[in-house]
C-alpha cells in the first residue's frame, strides 16, 4: 500500500518536481497540492494523509503554523530554500528537511527516513524500578493509550520519548506520533524506572534510544531533547557510564 | 527518464550544469517544461518584487524575493539564488534606502537570467525535436 501525502507549496515548479518524484518512486500517492496553509488544513480536516511535504514560507500562514494547528501527527518532510529553520524543524520532530531545489536522490533519502523500521536489536536496560506497588504492571513490555478514538498498543521500547503539550502528551515513535489526553506527571508515575526517565519538565525519554548527550541536550533518533536542571544527576546515574 | 549519456544536452556555462544534470537526470523533455514554466512564472513573481519595492513594503519585498530565489534555483542559477538570499536578509536588517544598490543588481541579473533561459529553452526545444 502506498504512503498517502499532500504537498503544501506555493511555488508551482517546486510542487511539480515533488509530484514527479513521488510518482517516480512508486511509493507515494499524492492526494493533493495546496498553495497555502488554510486550504491544506481544510483538506486535512476531511482526509488525513500519512505524510506532508510542507513548505515553510508561504503567503498567509507559515508551515510551522500549520503544524501547530494539526489535530493529528502525520510524518512531516519540510521543503524550504532556507536552512535557518533547521532548529525549529527539530522542535517539531519532522522526519527530514529538504532544501530546495533538491534532487531525486536526496528525495529518496528523505523517504528512507520516514520508512526506517524501528530498530529492535538495541539492548533493554534493566534497572531497579522505583515505582510504588500500586503502579500497574511496570514490567509489561507494552502499554495502551487512548488515541485516534481507540486504544492503541505501543511496545514500550518502540517509544522514543514522550512530550508534554499542555493538556495532552505526545508519544513519539519511529513510525508515528500519538497524542493522548493526559499529563506528564501522571505518566511519570507509571513509566519512570525501567527504560524511561524524566529528563525535563516536558520530556520523558526512552534511555535505550539515546544516541549521545552534548552539554544539556540529548540527541535521540534525530531529535534534540533538553535536559532540565535537577534531572541531570539522575540521568548520569542511569546511563551506565564506564 | 531518458538515459543521460547518449546525445546528452549540455547546459549553458552560466548555469550550474552539474546540478542541473543531477536534477533532470538526463530528461531534457522535463528540463524544457521547467524552463518554460520559469519563463511563465518569473514575470508574475517579479511583479510582486517591483510592487513591494515601489511601495517600500519590506515585508512583502522579502517574501517575494524569496519566491524568486527558489525559482532561480530550479534552472541552475545558484549565484543569483545567493544574491537573492543576501537581499532577503537585507530586507530584515537594513532600511529601505539601504536596499537600492542590491535591488538594481538583482534587476539586472534577473534580465540576464531571463535572456539565458529563453535561449536555453529554444535550444532544448530543438534538441528534443531532433531527439524524437
Amino acid at each position: 500500500m502506498k504512503i498517502t501525502c499532500i504537498i503544501v507549496e506555493d511555488i508551482q515548479i517546486a510542487a511539480d518536481f515533488l509530484k514527479k518524484f513521488c510518482d517516480k518512486s512508486g511509493l507515494i500517492e499524492v492526494r493533493g497540492h495546496f498553495l497555502n496553509v488554510e486550504d491544506a488544513l481544510a483538506y486535512l480536516a476531511q482526509d488525513q494523509v500519512d505524510l506532508l511535504f510542507l513548505d515553510i514560507e508561504m503567503p498567509g500562514a507559515t508551515g510551522f503554523e500549520l503544524l501547530d494547528r494539526l489535530t493529528y501527527s502525520p510524518r512531516i518532510i519540510l521543503t524550504t530554500s532556507k536552512t535557518e529553520y533547521a532548529f525549529d524543524a527539530f522542535q517539531y520532530h519532522v522526519s527530514d528537511y529538504l532544501k530546495k531545489p533538491f534532487t531525486y536522490n536526496r528525495f529518496l533519502e528523505a523517504l528512507q527516513k520516514i520508512a526506517r523500521p524501528v530498530p529492535t536489536d538495541l539492548p533493554i536496560v534493566h534497572t531497579a524500578t522505583t515505582t510504588s506497588p500500586q503502579v500497574p504492571s511496570p514490567d509489561m513490555e507494552f502499554l495502551f493509550i487512548k488515541a485516534e478514538d481507540k486504544l492503541v498498543k505501543l511496545v514500550k521500547n518502540d517509544i522514543f520519548f514522550i512530550e508534554s503539550m499542555r493538556d495532552y502528551v505526545k508519544f513519539v515513535t519511529a513510525g508515528k506520533n500519538y497524542m493522548t489526553y493526559s499529563t506528564l506527571k501522571n505518566l511519570e508515575e507509571k513509566l519512570n524506572g525501567g527504560i524511561f526517565l524524566k529528563v525535563h519538565r516536558s520530556f520523558i525519554v526512552n534511555i535505550n534510544k539515546i544516541d549521545d548527550i552534548r552539554g544539556n541536550t540529548i540527541y535521540l533518533q534525530g531529535n534534540q531533547i533538553p535536559i532540565g536542571k535537577g534531572h541531570k544527576d539522575e540521568l548520569v546515574k542511569r546511563l551506565n557510564i564506564l | 527518464m531518458k538515459d543521460s549519456t547518449p546525445g546528452k544536452f549540455v547546459f549553458n556555462q552560466h548555469l550550474d550544469a552539474r546540478f542541473l544534470d543531477e536534477l533532470f537526470d538526463g530528461d531534457a523533455v522535463y528540463a524544457q517544461i521547467v524552463f518554460e514554466d520559469f519563463l511563465r512564472d518569473l514575470p508574475d513573481y517579479w511583479k510582486d518584487v517591483d510592487t513591494a519595492y515601489l511601495n517600500q513594503d519590506l515585508r512583502n519585498l522579502r517574501t517575494s524575493i524569496h519566491k524568486c530565489k527558489t525559482l532561480f534555483g530550479y534552472v541552475g542559477f545558484s549565484d543569483i539564488q545567493q544574491l537573492c538570499q543576501e537581499f532577503e536578509n537585507s530586507c530584515s536588517e537594513t532600511s529601505y534606502s539601504g536596499l537600492e544598490a542590491g535591488y538594481r543588481v538583482l534587476v539586472q541579473k534577473k534580465e540576464e537570467a531571463r535572456n539565458i533561459i529563453e535561449t536555453e529553452y529554444d535550444r532544448l526545444k530543438l534538441f528534443n525535436a531532433a531527439d524524437s
